[in-house]
């Protein structure tokens, strides 16, 4: 009886499936167009879980500013902006996942996400669907996609590195470098890039050194560069890992700066480094600190003021990247879709880290300051 | 040769945080035979608990890790509670019951301290010391110190105290223990405790060296089981051992195979455990047929 | 039957149809899941069935994918054929991962496991080959003649044909000879091998079909993501795999594939509440492995355990049936006979301790010998190092002519010996069937490769070992019990069973290590008839006991051993008035149960 019971129900589901299907071949999914009226849907998709959630949580901070403070000003003709947070937990299935949802969901643009390889895997299905996305990624590999609805809201490895080589081999006239990097997808940029920077100036480094991404013990690596002498180690690393190889070489005794790009600049890396660690290491960052002019100094404020802690490079850089989507949405009268990604292209902004004029690559800015940890602080470096 | 001793004090540095983690995991193990996947990220919370009194509520970094290691105790006996069921199970529900509760401590960590992460600054900040062009860390000789201090009083607690002795019976024959009046429960309840204590002295000790975020535990705690292994499970010479002997092995591919360190070390790590499956120490496991 | 048939029909119509109902976001996360069902279905033919801890099924996944990504956009070679080396590479990396099984077991296999699959990922974020940590792009879209596989709604049909081949495959080998025998490996490695059961190559099996359903998965995965980077073989998303096996059952492959879809579906759902979903998803494995170690599968057993509990008795209980003895096969007594087994000067050292020390045994075709001696004295040492679970510090052994020392169970039981345990060691999640089933089938494991050259071959000797496995279970008048868990059964049944199951393996030569233990009375006077029985119908036995009215009633020749030492041989009677054997039992006052005493059963 009871098995009767649930062959007719299972068969009736079934044959409700099928009527609701009617004939049609699947697929034919209708697509939510952005509609003119309610609140103008933005995604964040940044991993809020897992190991990388640091750079997701400052990311969010950024963004959310941004559109807290468009929102309080009244929105983009009269309407709000919503900003919904997709947790992506730095796994790039989990990423195409989230592409396929924010495009169903019928979410016109997306911030994010900070990690490289989610954002590549996301890339083919923002394109198809025509979703234009703002990332916060610096590898060269985010240009080689070559989607025009892809942007990066920083300058990549490239300018970080070429500004630092001009800095230290040109100015400074430094030609005993060492390189110390971590395979991750960060630090295989960074190496690369600075290698190509050197190259073209014609200096060969006196070591290379690579470390994986977790390692916690750098002796080996550190007493070999200790026994080259160089006059300066470039270090490619993200914060945490950059200040340990710090700490330890300094332990170590070796008393040589080191140079590298924005995490260097940043208080995670000197708090973990130690203050005086990190004395006289060179910075490479379109974000030298919250006080290096008016703007940075309202951010930091306000940044100060939601979050109660240092507003830094990450959040500053997601505000920026927000700041030129909702720019770019108010110029085109809120469009979506290939409209949308022409008027990011078309977006001429200043913003945090500099001037922003994006070309054909996605690529919105090209210079980086040189800055110096004296004292315990970032400031920009007198060349 | 500089090299080479630089490489082995950084190697021994981070063995003696391995070895702590990895008397953890023996321990409770040969008392409770329960391989507890969790305790990397007890670690964790000591880690975290140790930097919070230690920052936040500025006491001194040994008053510090007196406090963070009692609490974490008093932790570890709520885990036990909740691990019981699990005690001398089959491995598979073992492993996935406890990794399932490290993921719930990790979310929890996260809830409470946030996924930012903190540094903490060295509670002894004189110069390291010069030898020959060695240098060793003065941190680093306290966190040896430590590690010799709290293996020798664990051995002395196993060996001479009558709460330590009927810990030894239950973890040779726990029906016999009961049958002769220990309460096993209790028994395991103080062997856990004690266990979750060390993951704190581990963590709080790592905190100056490293960086206390909730990843912290994840690496330290399967380095921490791999040095348990492979100095033989359940043992505690074996547990020091071991500990030293991951350090050292990662310090050293660490400097030959720069990138493909952790490729060597896990290829070096399973022959070894191929070549002699019951580690160093490891008491030959006779099948009783 | 019919109604099983029904729900598989609908269970299909079910999925073909499944499309229609679905955005482009469900889809694509239908596809995905699809994709953790085979590496599910894997993970527990590996974990669940053959009882071996593989951490490394996510590196199994990513050599799949990885290769198929390496091949296409390097070699520029079509989708199927870079899918077809794939698989072979990721088996050839399977088989390598699961050589330390051999070896080692349990936790010290999860940890090497979990190294290698560490190991791989450290491999493809530095090789340059593999994109670094960069990962590689734009995979070409595997292309069939007629459909565009880049349609996600299309793919998910071709994903379907994958998945529902790989679940029909497993649970065929789950059903049959292969899985069964695996099963019985899992539930107790040792009893397996003394029963023929290759142990080393049935590892290799487990680790041989994870790496195959991981291929598999990782091969679609190239396919429908058409990117690879290392963060999708991390060790959470091994974990991950490892709750959706647990929680679904890891026992039952349709457990599997439940487990990875609700696993999957909840954790998409609470997408918006990261840290609320990992707690919840962590207090769920944690409650499913304390309240329910069958997981999802085995909950509706349960229920019904429960509702017949409920509702009182449990219907007429079984009933043991009388045995029916075999028939008397005379052996020829042409006169000489070379002795069975000889055991040539066997010492056996434990650290120091010398459990055995130079024992030498003859025992001639077709008798019963009896070693009897005190607690201690050696005896399952004996038992262990005929049987090859021991290799002998010193000394040689021969069986049937050939030299057999240090061989290992297996071959010796497909030699033709095979033993009881002192401590029972049934399969205890086998049925009673099943346990005799293990022991009748005697091919090598190797065989199985008919199960994908001609699976109808294998159906047909499937039937084949269940028609005997009935008439055994009959002669033993076990037919009551066939169905039922061993663990269930009273004490004196299990023995019963163990003896079934010994002389299911058809042995030349049968070793009972104390078979009356135990038992009451009545029972031993059945198990004496039934060794008789056995022994006439052309086997040798050897059997240890304490019960020595049985010994001295049972045996044709008695050996007795004290502290290692053969002190006494010969017929009862004259075993049992040899002073040295006198002063033996009485020193050892610990046992004066096991005084020689006049014999009590008769016949």
């Amino acid at each position: 009886m009871v098995r009767l019971r649930a062959t007719a129900i299972s068969a009736s589901v079934v044959l409700a499936l099928v009527v609701a299907a009617g004939c049609s071949a699947p697929g034919g999914d209708d697509k939510k167009a952005g509609d003119d009226s309610g609140p103008i849907k933005i995604a964040l998709v940044d991993a809020q879980s897992g190991q990388l959630s640091s750079l997701g949580a400052w990311e969010l901070k950024g963004a959310k500013l941004a559109v807290t403070e468009w929102n309080a000003a009244g929105g983009i003709n009269g309407r709000q902006i919503q900003l919904d947070v997709f947790d992506d937990q730095g796994d790039p299935t989990t990423g195409t996942n989230l592409a396929r949802k924010i495009d169903s969901e019928g979410y016109i643009a997306m911030l994010g996400t900070a990690e490289s390889a989610v954002t590549i895997a996301m890339a083919p299905t923002l394109k198809t669907a025509e979703i234009p996305n703002i990332t916060s990624g610096q590898s060269p590999g985010l240009v080689a996609v070559g989607s025009e609805f892809l942007f990066l809201n920083g300058p990549t490895s490239t300018t970080y590195d070429e500004t630092l080589a001009k800095y230290i081999v040109d100015q400074q006239g430094i030609k005993d470098i060492a390189l110390i990097t971590n395979n991750g997808s960060y630090g295989k940029g960074e190496h690369d890039a600075f290698t190509k920077a050197l190259k073209t100036r014609n200096v060969t480094p006196l070591v290379d050194q690579v470390v994986t991404a977790d390692q916690k013990d750098f002796s080996a690596a550190l007493t070999t560069i200790r026994q080259k002498n160089p006059k300066l180690i470039f270090l490619g690393a993200e914060e945490v890992e950059s200040g340990l190889i710090v700490k330890q070489a300094r332990d170590l005794g070796i008393t040589v700066p080191f140079a590298g790009a924005a995490p260097q600049g940043t208080p995670v890396f000197l708090d973990t480094a130690g203050a005086k660690n990190a004395e006289g290491t060179i910075v490479s960052s379109p974000y030298l600190s919250n006080d290096i002019n008016e703007a940075s100094k309202k951010f930091a404020t306000a940044y100060k003021a939601a979050y109660n802690e240092e507003a830094e490079l990450h959040g500053a850089k997601a505000y920026d990247g927000a700041q030129i989507l909702l720019t770019a949405l108010k110029s085109s009268n809120v469009a979506s879709g290939k409209p949308l990604a022409d008027a990011i292209r078309g977006t001429k902004y200043q913003g945090l880290l500099g001037s922003f004029a994006f070309d054909n690559t996605g690529v919105g800015i090209f210079a980086t300051s040189i800055g110096k940890i004296e004292n315990g602080k970032l400031t920009a470096a007198s060349s | 040769m500089q090299v080479f001793f630089q490489t082995i004090i950084g190697g021994i540095s981070l063995g003696a945080i391995y070895a702590l983690v990895a008397l953890g995991f023996s321990l409770v193990y040969r008392t409770m035979g329960l391989v507890n996947f969790a305790h990397g990220n007890v670690v964790t919370v000591g880690a975290y608990l140790a930097s919070t009194f230690y920052l936040t509520s500025k006491l001194p970094f040994a008053l510090a890790m007196f406090v963070a290691i009692a609490v974490t105790g008093v932790i570890g006996l709520v885990i036990e509670r909740v691990l019981r069921p699990l005690e001398n199970r089959d491995f598979d529900l073992m492993l996935i019951g406890t990794i399932g509760f490290g993921i719930v401590l990790d979310a929890l960590v996260i809830m409470i301290w946030g996924a930012t992460g903190r540094a903490v600054p060295s509670p002894v900040p004189s110069a390291p010391i010069d030898l020959w062009g060695i240098r060793i860390r003065t941190y680093d000789l306290v966190v040896l110190a430590i590690a010799a201090a709290a293996t020798v009083l664990l051995v002395l607690f196993l060996s001479r105290t009558k709460r330590g002795a009927a810990m030894q019976a239950v973890a040779m024959d726990h029906e016999a223990a009961t049958a002769v009046g220990i309460h096993v429960g209790r028994s395991n309840a103080i062997a856990f405790m004690i266990g979750a204590g060390l993951a704190a002295l581990a963590g709080g000790l790592v905190g100056p060296l490293l960086y206390v975020s909730p990843a912290l535990g994840g690496a330290l705690g399967i380095k921490g089981f791999a040095a348990a292994i492979l100095g033989g499970f359940g043992s505690i010479p074996g547990a020091i051992v071991g500990g030293i002997a991951i350090g050292v092995l990662d310090s050293f591919t660490a400097g030959h195979f720069q990138g493909y360190s952790e490729l060597v070390t896990f290829l070096v790590f399973t022959v070894i455990i191929m070549i002699r499956p019951t580690g160093v120490f490891g008491e030959r496991t006779v099948n009783r047929a | 039957m019919r109604y099983r048939i029904g729900i598989i029909a609908l269970a299909a119509l079910a999925a073909w149809f499944l499309p229609y109902g679905l955005d482009s976001y469900a889809i694509h996360v239908v596809n995905v899941i699809l994709i953790f069902a085979i590496l599910a279905i894997g993970l527990g033919l590996c974990m669940g069935v053959g009882g071996q801890v593989n951490l490394a099924q996510v590196a199994f996944f990513g050599v799949g994918a990885y290769t198929t990504a390496i091949l296409t956009t390097k070699t520029g070679w079509g989708f199927w054929l870079s899918a077809v080396l794939a698989l072979a590479a990721t088996i050839a990396v399977g088989l390598l991962v699961g050589t330390p099984a051999l070896r080692v077991q349990s936790h010290y296999l999860g940890i090497v496991t979990l190294g290698l699959a560490l190991a791989f990922t450290n491999w493809v974020t530095n090789a340059q080959v593999a994109g670094g940590a960069e990962g590689i792009s734009a995979i070409p879209v595997p292309t069939i003649p007629g459909v565009d596989l880049s349609n996600e709604y299309l793919y998910y049909y071709l994903e379907l044909a994958v998945f529902a081949v790989g679940l029909v495959f497993g649970l065929f080998i789950v059903r049959t000879a292969l899985g069964r025998r695996m099963r019985a490996m899992r539930d107790d490695a040792l009893a397996a091998g003394a029963l023929g059961a290759d142990v080393p190559v049935l590892r290799m099996t487990a680790f041989l079909l994870a790496s195959v359903y991981g291929g598999l998965g990782g091969v679609l995965y190239a396919g429908l993501i058409r990117y690879v980077a290392p963060e999708t073989f991390s060790i959470a998303n091994m974990f991950l795999l490892l709750g959706m096996v647990i929680i679904g059952g890891r026992q039952s492959l349709i457990g599997c594939v439940v487990g990875a879809a609700g696993l999957y579906l909840v954790r998409e759902l609470l997408a918006d509440h990261p840290t609320v979903a990992q707690i919840g998803y962590g207090t769920v494995v944690v409650l499913v492995v304390v309240f329910a170690p069958t997981g999802l599968a085995g909950l509706p057993k349960r229920i019904r355990d429960l509702v017949t509990r409920r509702r009182g008795g449990q219907g007429e209980a079984a009933r043991l049936q009388p045995f029916q003895p075999y028939e008397t096969v005379r052996p020829d007594e042409s006169g000489s006979q070379s002795p069975i087994l000889e055991v040539d000067g066997i010492s056996m050292y434990f650290r120091g301790l010398r459990a055995l020390d130079d024992v030498s045994l003859s025992i001639t075709p077709g008798e019963i010998r009896g070693i009897v001696g005190p607690n201690g004295s050696g005896k399952t040492t004996l038992f262990n190092v005929i049987s090859g679970l021991y290799r002998p510090t010193r000394g040689r052994i021969r069986f049937r002519g050939q030299d057999s020392t240090g061989l290992a169970p297996y071959r010796l039981a497909r030699a033709g010996m095979s033993r009881t345990f002192q401590n029972l060691r049934l399969f205890g999640d086998l049925t009673v069937e099943e346990n005799v089933l293990v022991a009748i089938d005697r091919n090598a494991t190797w065989h199985s490769w008919r199960y994908v050259a001609r699976p109808i071959s294998v159906l047909r000797r499937d039937r084949d070992l269940h028609r005997r496995a009935a008439e055994v279970i009959e002669r033993y008048g076990l037919a009551e019990f066939a169905a039922l868990p061993p663990k269930s059964l009273p004490y004196g049944i299990q023995r019963r069973v163990e003896i079934a199951r010994a002389v299911a393996a058809g042995p030349a030569l049968l070793l009972l290590d104390e078979p009356a233990a135990g038992l009451n009375g009545d029972e031993v006077r059945q198990l004496s008839e039934i060794v008789r029985s056995v022994r006439d119908s052309g086997v040798t036995v050897i059997i240890i006991e304490h019960n020595m009215g049985l010994v001295m009633s049972l045996c044709e020749r008695i050996t007795v051993l004290a502290s290692g030492h053969v002190i006494a041989e010969g017929e009862p009677a004259e075993v049992a008035s040899t002073p040295a054997v006198i002063e033996a039992y009485l020193g050892d006052s610990m046992s004066s149960d096991d005084l020689p005493s006049v014999p009590e059963v008769t016949g």
